[in-house]
C-alpha cells in the first residue's frame, strides 16, 4: 500500500515539475503578484492633487498655500483662472480638491473677522475625501497658531493623544503584502489540486489508474499530499518579498508554517470540489479564478470584513481565509502566539476537515461514475 | 475589404454565440454576479467600529465623553476595561479596533482652563479605515467641552459628487471599468483560439477572406455583446446600488463603446499570439483583469502611487475609462473635459486592432 501511494505521489510531483504553465502560475502568484500589489494597492491620502484660487494674493495667503504644498497629503497641481475652470478640472478628475481664498483674507484675519476659506472636495473616493477634510482642518489650525504666536488664546479643548499600534508608519504595504500571500496560498492550493485531477480526466489517464489495483482513497491522498508540500515550499520565495517591503515578523515562523498547512487543507479540498464539476483544464482555471476572487474579497483580503454590510458578515465566518487572515496579521504584525490564535485555528481546522471529507466523498463518486 | 464577406463572418459568429447557450448565459450572468460580489465585498465604510474604554476617572464628565462616542454612528462600545493590561490582549484578539483611555483627574481638569488629555489607541493594521476612524475619534474628543468656536478661519467645506461619502458609490462606479476589462477580452480570445485549436482556422486561411475582414467580423459581434454587458451593469448600478447618474447617457454610450472595443481588441491581440486556450485565458487575466483592478484607480488612487508606477498605469486603458465613467456618471462632465482620455482610448483601440491585423497576417502567409 505504501509503495503504491509513494509511487503515485512521485508521479504527481514529476508531473507538476514538468507542467511549465502551472509552475509559472504558482511562481507568479507567490512573488510578482505580491510585489505588484504591494506597490499598487494603496489607500493613502498622499499628493492629492489640489487647485488653488487665491483672490487675496498677499504674503499671508501665500503662506497658507505653502502650508498645503509642504504637507505630504496635498500637492498643488494648478492655479485655475476662475471658478469655472476649477470646476471643469474637478469634473475631468485633474484635481480632487479646490481651495478658494477670498478677497481681503489677510485684512479680515488681522481684524479678527474670521474670513471664510472655501474648500470644494471631490467626494467620489469617500475615504480620501474624509481624510482630506481632516487634514485641511489640521493644516488650518496649524496656520492659525503660527499666525497669532499665542496658542493659549485659542482656548482650551480636550486634547487627544494618539497611539497607533502594529503599524506605526500607517502604510498599507504590510497589510497588502501579507494578504496577497494569503491569496497566493489559497489559489495555489486550489489550482494545483484541481488542475492535477482535471488533467488526468482530460487525457483519460484516470481510467488507467482505475484499472490498476490502487484504491480510490490512495489516489485521493496522492493528489492532495503533494499539493500540500508544494504550497508550503512555494511560500519561501515570498519571504524575499516580505523582506523587500520590510514587513515585520514579530511572531513564530514555525507556528505560521504549521497553521498554513492547516489552511492549505481547506484550499486543497476546494480545489478537489472544483475538479469534480469541471471536465477540462480550461474550465477548471476559469472556475478557480472567478470562484476564488469573491471568496478572497469576502474574507477581508482586500478590505476588512468589519466594514462590509451586516448581511454579508455572517457569511464571512464560513470562510477559512478569514481566519487565516487574522492568524497572518497576528503572527507577523502583532507577534501573538497560540494562546491568542487558537479560536481562529480551531475554526479553520474544523472547516478544513469538513471540506476535506466532502471533497473525498465527491472525488470517489466522481471517479467511480 | 468587402462588406458582404465581413457580413458573412459576423453572421457565422453571431450564430455560433447564440447556439452556445452556456457561454451566452455566462457572458451575461458573470458581470452581474461580479458587480454584486465586489460591490458589496469591497467596502471602506467606517461605521460601528468596535471600541473599548478604560475609564480611570469615573466621573459624570468622563461618562459624557464615552456617551459622545457611543452615540455617534461610527463607534460601537464592546468592552470596558479595569486595567491597562487587558487592553493589549483585547487588541491582539481583534476584539476592539480603538481604545479610549480617560486618565484620572479628567473631570477636575475639564472644568478649568487647561488642556486635559485623553488617549486614543488604534489598531493600525488596516490603515485605510483605521485612519478615518481615528480622525472621527479625534474630532469627537476635540469638540468635547469646547466652549465656543474659537478658530480664526472659517473653513467652509462642500463635498461634491458623493456628499454622503458612501464608499459603495465609489466602488461600484469604478467596477464598470474592471468588469469590462475582465470578460470581453476573455470571450473574444477564446473565440479565435478555439478555432485555432480545432483547426477550423485553416478553412478561414484557405478562403478569400482578408485579415481585417476576419478580425472585424469577430470584433463587432463580441463588441456588441460586451456593450450590452456594460449597459446591464450600469443600469444595475443605478437602480440597485443607487449610484447617481448626473451626466448624459449619450456620452456614456460613446465612451463606453470605445472602451468596450478597446478591450475586445486586446482580446483579439492576445489570440493572435497564443495557440492554446489555457495560455490565452492566463494571458487575458494577467494583461487585462489584474491591471484593471490594480492600476486603473478604481479603488486605489493613482495619485498616491510612486512616480514610476503612475507612469506604468498609462499602459492600460482602464485608468482612462475610470476617469471618463466617473466623470460622466457622477460629475456630469461633458465632451470638453473628457476629450483627452477619450482620444487616448480611441488611439489605443486603433493601435491594438492594427497590431492584431499585422501579427495575424504574418501567420497566414
Amino acid at each position: 500500500m505504501w509503495t503504491r501511494l509513494k509511487s503515485l505521489m512521485l508521479k504527481d510531483v514529476i508531473q507538476f515539475a514538468r507542467d511549465k504553465t502551472i509552475l509559472g502560475v504558482v511562481f507568479w502568484l507567490y512573488t510578482m503578484e505580491v510585489l505588484i500589489c504591494g506597490y499598487a494597492m494603496t489607500f493613502e491620502v498622499k499628493d492629492l492633487p489640489i487647485a488653488v484660487i487665491d483672490h487675496d494674493q498677499t504674503v499671508i495667503s501665500r503662506n497658507l498655500i505653502d502650508k498645503f504644498t509642504l504637507s505630504e497629503a496635498f500637492e498643488v497641481s494648478g492655479y485655475p483662472k476662475n471658478q469655472e475652470q476649477a470646476e471643469s478640472w474637478m469634473r475631468s478628475g485633474k484635481v480632487k480638491y479646490v481651495m478658494v481664498i477670498p478677497n481681503n483674507f489677510e485684512q479680515d484675519l488681522r481684524r479678527g473677522e474670521s474670513p471664510g476659506l472655501q474648500v470644494l472636495l471631490d467626494g467620489t473616493n469617500s475615504n480620501a475625501a474624509s481624510l482630506a477634510k481632516d487634514y485641511t482642518a489640521a493644516i488650518v489650525r496649524n496656520f492659525e497658531m503660527e499666525f497669532i504666536d499665542n496658542p493659549v488664546a485659542l482656548g482650551s479643548a480636550v486634547r487627544p493623544v494618539v497611539q497607533i499600534w502594529y503599524n506605526r508608519a500607517q502604510t498599507l504595504e504590510s497589510f497588502v503584502v501579507l494578504s496577497m500571500i494569503v491569496a497566493a496560498i489559497m489559489m495555489v492550493g486550489t489550482i494545483h489540486s484541481a488542475a492535477s485531477i482535471t488533467r488526468e480526466k482530460e487525457v483519460g489517464t484516470v481510467d488507467q489508474l482505475m484499472v490498476t489495483p490502487t484504491r480510490v482513497w490512495e489516489i485521493f491522498l496522492a493528489k492532495t499530499i503533494p499539493t500540500l508540500a508544494v504550497g508550503i515550499l512555494a511560500f519561501f520565495p515570498s519571504l524575499f518579498i516580505i523582506w523587500w517591503f520590510g514587513v515585520p515578523i514579530k511572531g513564530s515562523m514555525l507556528l505560521f508554517l504549521f497553521l498554513m498547512a492547516i489552511f492549505l487543507v481547506s484550499a486543497i479540498a476546494i480545489g478537489v470540489l472544483i475538479a469534480s464539476i469541471t471536465k477540462t483544464l480550461q474550465q477548471t482555471l476559469l472556475l478557480c479564478f472567478f470562484g476564488l476572487f469573491p471568496i478572497l474579497f469576502l474574507s477581508g483580503t482586500m478590505t476588512p470584513t468589519e466594514s462590509m454590510p451586516s448581511f454579508l458578515q455572517p457569511i464571512t465566518y464560513l470562510s477559512p481565509v478569514k481566519y487565516f487572515m487574522d492568524i497572518c496579521m497576528g503572527v507577523f504584525l502583532k507577534g501573538v502566539g497560540m494562546a491568542e490564535l487558537w479560536p481562529a485555528a480551531l475554526n479553520m481546522a474544523i472547516i478544513g476537515a469538513v471540506l476535506y471529507i466532502i471533497a473525498a466523498w465527491r472525488f470517489k463518486h466522481n471517479l467511480s461514475s | 475589404m468587402k462588406l458582404h464577406r465581413l457580413y458573412a463572418v459576423m453572421r457565422k459568429e453571431t450564430r455560433e454565440i447564440i447556439r452556445d447557450r452556456v457561454t451566452l448565459s455566462t457572458a451575461f450572468l458573470f458581470p452581474i454576479v461580479m458587480l454584486f460580489m465586489f460591490g458589496y465585498a469591497i467596502s471602506l465604510e467606517v461605521e460601528d467600529v468596535s471600541f473599548g474604554v478604560l475609564d480611570q476617572d469615573q466621573t459624570p464628565s468622563s461618562a459624557n465623553l464615552i456617551d459622545e462616542f457611543t452615540e455617534s454612528a461610527y463607534f460601537k462600545l464592546v468592552r470596558s476595561y479595569d486595567s491597562e493590561v487587558q487592553i493589549h490582549k483585547s487588541m491582539e484578539v481583534n476584539e476592539v479596533k480603538l481604545v479610549l483611555v480617560i486618565p484620572p483627574g479628567f473631570n477636575a481638569l475639564t472644568g478649568r482652563k487647561e488642556n486635559p488629555e485623553v488617549q486614543l489607541l488604534i489598531d493600525g493594521t488596516y490603515s485605510a479605515t483605521a485612519l478615518v476612524a481615528l480622525n472621527y475619534g479625534m474630532t469627537i474628543v476635540s469638540k468635547f467641552k469646547q466652549e465656543q468656536d474659537n478658530s480664526l478661519i472659517d473653513v467652509q467645506t462642500r463635498i461634491w459628487y458623493n456628499p454622503s461619502l458612501r464608499s459603495i458609490i465609489y466602488v461600484v462606479s469604478g467596477l464598470y471599468a474592471v468588469i469590462i476589462a475582465a470578460f470581453p477580452p476573455l470571450l473574444t480570445t477564446l473565440a479565435i483560439v478555439r478555432e485555432k485549436e480545432s483547426g477550423s482556422i485553416q478553412q478561414i486561411y484557405a478562403s478569400p477572406l482578408t485579415v481585417p475582414e476576419f478580425l472585424l467580423g469577430k470584433l463587432l459581434p463580441y463588441g456588441f455583446i460586451s456593450s450590452l454587458q456594460l449597459v446591464s451593469i450600469v443600469a444595475l448600478g443605478y437602480y440597485w446600488f443607487g449610484v447617481p447618474f448626473n451626466g448624459s447617457l449619450g456620452y456614456l454610450l460613446i465612451a463606453g463603446g470605445i472602451y468596450v472595443f478597446c478591450n475586445v481588441g486586446i482580446g483579439l491581440l492576445i489570440s493572435t499570439i497564443t495557440n492554446s486556450q489555457l495560455l490565452a485565458v492566463l494571458l487575458a487575466l494577467v494583461v487585462t483583469m489584474m491591471p484593471s483592478i490594480l492600476f486603473s484607480g478604481f479603488v486605489f488612487p493613482i495619485y498616491a502611487m510612486a512616480e514610476p508606477v503612475q507612469a506604468y498605469t498609462h499602459l492600460f486603458p482602464g485608468r482612462f475609462f475610470v476617469d471618463v465613467s466617473r466623470g460622466i456618471i457622477l460629475k456630469g462632465a461633458g465632451p470638453a473635459e473628457m476629450i483627452r482620455p477619450l482620444s487616448f482610448m480611441l488611439a489605443y483601440t486603433l493601435a491594438v486592432f492594427f497590431a492584431a491585423v499585422v501579427i495575424f497576417k504574418k501567420k497566414v502567409a
